[in-house]
């Protein structure tokens, strides 16, 4: 009678492609589909080529669900740079092996470059030679940066000997359209992941749980604190005209908390389904927040992101090999790279170029700051001014134009009054709180958090459902009906 | 399935059922004071019903209404140029709007009552029952509405906002009318979305892709940025408009309402 009076049609678009409705780990979908998926998978685990054709088609289909017909453009990927990379190991000329390495860069690269910076490359010749362009109606694929930067790690670590390549085509799509690293990484390698899924070993009851306990943390972070907090930013930051000095440095704080929370969120989301499925995949966020200089900081942001960087960009470049200032052009070049890779807009060249500057001045400064005594007090010196230069250059990433940038920066030196704060924290009580409780987490201790863990995976199962249940109700009273895409599925 | 495996599945297992279980109180409930939302499982499931039911019923009424109490696609009423009273209310854009339509209003003979409630919303009108008090009072034979502005970031807002707007729409009644949606000065997070839901075919106008010189607080047009705003909204009336009433172009220039009521921010 139900399914009678169901739209069928309705069903069928809830499960085909929508634009407007990416499948996140967030989404009710997702852990209707994920619950399906399960038992299947628990079935398949010990058969590790049927499991992998299983895992692969509901990749490609959660793929399909967010980009359409793209997922095509992920296969087509994947056979050429599996076929580039059987070549390179069986060519014996060192010329034909740089031409296939050259070949498969142009290819994966051209079509991140073409989806994601054509109509970015367009407007800016017009705006240098003039002319008439007509933006091209182009559909981001979801992830398209984050594949593109796993399959070229694969064919060049394939290139420089590090790896031996994949025999079996299953093994490389496997590696690739894996889905829970798929929307937003981690940038996992071919050298970490393959051999895992060679050994295929059982997942253990503390990965199972343990992964559920980072899903756990993960929605927290990005459904509860990301998406509400977002709320207020978002309101300040599309108008910061419209508001004064302090309720602009909320903004910028609010921002710095909710990319944080947003990205590891997601972060953890990924490695905790991972882990469910037996797989690890590292970790992406080591507490970047509590970092005393830019260096620090970018150990512990991104890690997977950071470290291709250094390995695929920087140290081809010559690194730290080639003296002082060719160090430093190398610096800049990778994190004017690495903004750029995070949008194609100058708000994020200037935001990389920033960090660049801030990375080449540390490294300048570094003998002279090697010999201050750290103290509490240097430590906290280090520490301020750290988050203040990573939260202020949050900004240039989240302004929509540098002139709303300018006002935000403007507004904050300009018109900044500390009367506001009462009424701030009257007004948007429970927004402070978030924020207050983001920042007091992100200095627990490592080992508290690991107890925590634990206690959790042993607890009993009841008890662990109440957790759970507790946690989605939390979700749902902080819930925002319209989908806040997390913010690197735009990457 | 191992163990482990078997021990998740039945974790996720219970937490849908019991989710899908309170889904059913479909507004949530109260415990002990505290407000306990749910999900939107039994409600998505509902409306597809509903859906299909009023597709599946297509007779009109003697208005031309569908079961629903809804026109259908494309159905206008003839352009009725009797003169009519009409009752403006909205939040503080209607400073810019209300001064160019009472000069419409000056030049084709109707009456305006123009009531601005600044930093409004659906929420506060719809709880309120200001509109039915001010409807019984003046009496207006045709409605213009301007809110959404204050809306643009509610997070939830289909849920939380949507009782509010459907009583605000059962409180016009039959009354033709034209709701002017706000003039987004940024991504909303379903104002319009929801508007364009909820309102009655050829009564709604959305404002939020027109362009618009901002005032110095970023957010509200120009004056007269919002003389122009209210000259498209007449256009739109009379060529896609369900209610068209006789409203010639008064060429430059504002009037002023017949009354006007203000009322102070909700707290």
């Amino acid at each position: 009678m139900i399914l009678n009076s169901i739209d069928m049609s309705q069903l069928l678009s809830l499960l085909t492609f929508n634009r407007e409705e990416p499948m996140l780990f967030t989404s009710g979908l997702f852990w209707v589909l994920f619950l399906l998926f399960l038992p299947v998978y628990a079935m398949l685990k010990s058969r590790r080529k049927q499991m992998m054709i299983f895992v692969i088609a509901f990749s490609l289909y959660f793929f399909y669900k967010s980009s359409g017909l793209f997922f095509l453009l992920l296969v087509a990927t994947s056979v050429f740079d599996w076929w580039v990379a059987q070549f390179i190991e069986s060519s014996k000329n060192r010329t034909e092996r740089r031409i296939a390495l050259t070949v498969s860069l142009v290819f994966s690269l051209g079509i991140l470059l073409f989806f994601k910076y054509g109509n970015f490359v367009m407007f800016n010749l017009e705006a240098l030679i003039g002319g008439n362009f007509q933006p091209m109606d182009l559909i981001l694929p979801v992830g398209i940066s984050f594949y593109t930067f796993r399959t070229i790690s694969y064919v060049v670590d394939v290139y420089r000997g590090k790896i031996q390549p994949v025999d079996d085509y299953l093994d490389h799509l496997f590696f690739l359209s894996y889905f829970p690293c798929l929307v937003a990484g981690p940038i996992v390698r071919s050298c970490d992941f393959n051999p895992q899924v060679q050994q295929n070993k059982p997942a253990t009851r503390e990965m199972i749980y343990g992964g559920l306990w980072l899903v756990m943390l993960g929605i927290l972070k990005k459904a509860v604190f990301a998406d509400y907090i977002a709320q207020y930013n978002n309101i300040a930051f599309g108008n910061p005209s419209g508001y004064t000095g302090f309720e602009l440095l909320m903004a910028v704080l609010g921002f710095t908390m909710q990319i944080y929370c947003d990205f590891s969120g997601y972060s953890d989301m990924a490695i905790g389904l991972s882990s469910i499925m037996g797989f690890n995949l590292g970790i992406n966020f080591n507490y970047p927040y509590r970092s005393l200089n830019v260096t620090e900081f970018w150990h512990r942001w991104h890690i997977t992101l950071s470290t291709w960087l250094r390995d695929y960009v920087y140290i081809p470049m010559g690194g730290n090999r080639r003296g002082k200032v060719r160090q430093h052009i190398n610096l800049m070049v990778t994190m004017l790279l690495g903004g750029l890779w995070h949008g194609a807009a100058w708000t994020f060249v200037v935001w990389g170029a920033g960090h660049g500057i801030a990375l080449c001045v540390h490294k300048l400064c570094k003998p002279w700051l090697d010999t201050i005594e750290s103290t509490r007090a240097t430590r906290f010196v280090s520490w301020l001014l750290t988050f203040s230069f990573v939260a202020f250059l949050w900004i240039f990433f989240r302004a929509n134009t540098f002139q709303a940038a300018g006002q935000v920066i403007s507004g904050i030196f300009t018109d900044f009054e500390w009367a506001y704060l009462p009424v701030f924290i009257a007004r948007r009580s429970t927004w402070c709180i978030m924020l207050a409780i983001i920042f007091g987490l992100h200095f627990v201790p490592v080992t508290v958090w690991d107890k925590l863990r634990d206690r959790f995976i042993a607890a009993h199962w009841a008890v662990k459902l109440v957790i759970f249940i507790f946690l989605i109700q939390l979700v749902l009273q902080f819930a925002s009906a319209t989908v806040q895409p997390f913010l690197y599925s735009q990457f | 399935m191992n163990k482990p495996y078997w021990g998740l599945w039945t974790l996720l297992l219970a937490a849908l059922v019991f989710f899908v279980f309170l889904s059913f109180w479909q507004d949530g409930f109260s415990v002990g004071g505290l407000e306990i939302k749910t999900a939107l499982f039994a409600s998505d499931m509902g409306a597809q019903m509903k859906k299909r039911r009023v597709v599946d019923a297509d007779t009109l009424d003697a208005d031309g209404r569908l079961p629903d109490g809804h026109h259908p696609k494309g159905w206008r009423a003839p352009v009725d140029t009797t003169a009519k009273n009409i009752l403006f209310i909205g939040d503080s854009m209607l400073e810019g709007l209300a001064p160019r339509l009472a000069a419409y209003c000056d030049k084709n003979g109707h009456t305006l009552v123009e009531v601005i409630w600044y930093s409004s919303s659906t929420l506060c009108w719809g709880q309120s029952g200001r509109l039915t008090e001010l409807i019984n009072k003046y009496h207006p034979n045709y409605i213009f509405v301007c809110l959404g502005a204050n809306e643009l970031y509610v997070p939830d807002i289909k849920r939380a906002r949507r009782p509010h707007l459907k009583k605000m729409l059962a409180e016009i009644g039959n009354i033709p009318y034209v709701w002017i949606g706000p003039p987004n000065w940024d991504k909303d997070t379903g104002i319009n979305d929801m508007l364009e839901q909820e309102v009655d075919e050829g009564c709604f106008y959305l404002s939020a892709n027109d362009h618009f010189d901002r005032s110095r607080d970023g957010a509200h047009p120009t004056r007269s940025s919002a003389h122009q705003w209210m000259d498209r909204v007449v256009k739109w009336l009379g060529s896609e408009g369900a209610y068209p009433i006789r409203l010639e172009n008064p060429g430059e220039g504002i009037g002023r309402a017949s009354h006007i009521v203000v009322y102070q921010p909700p707290v």
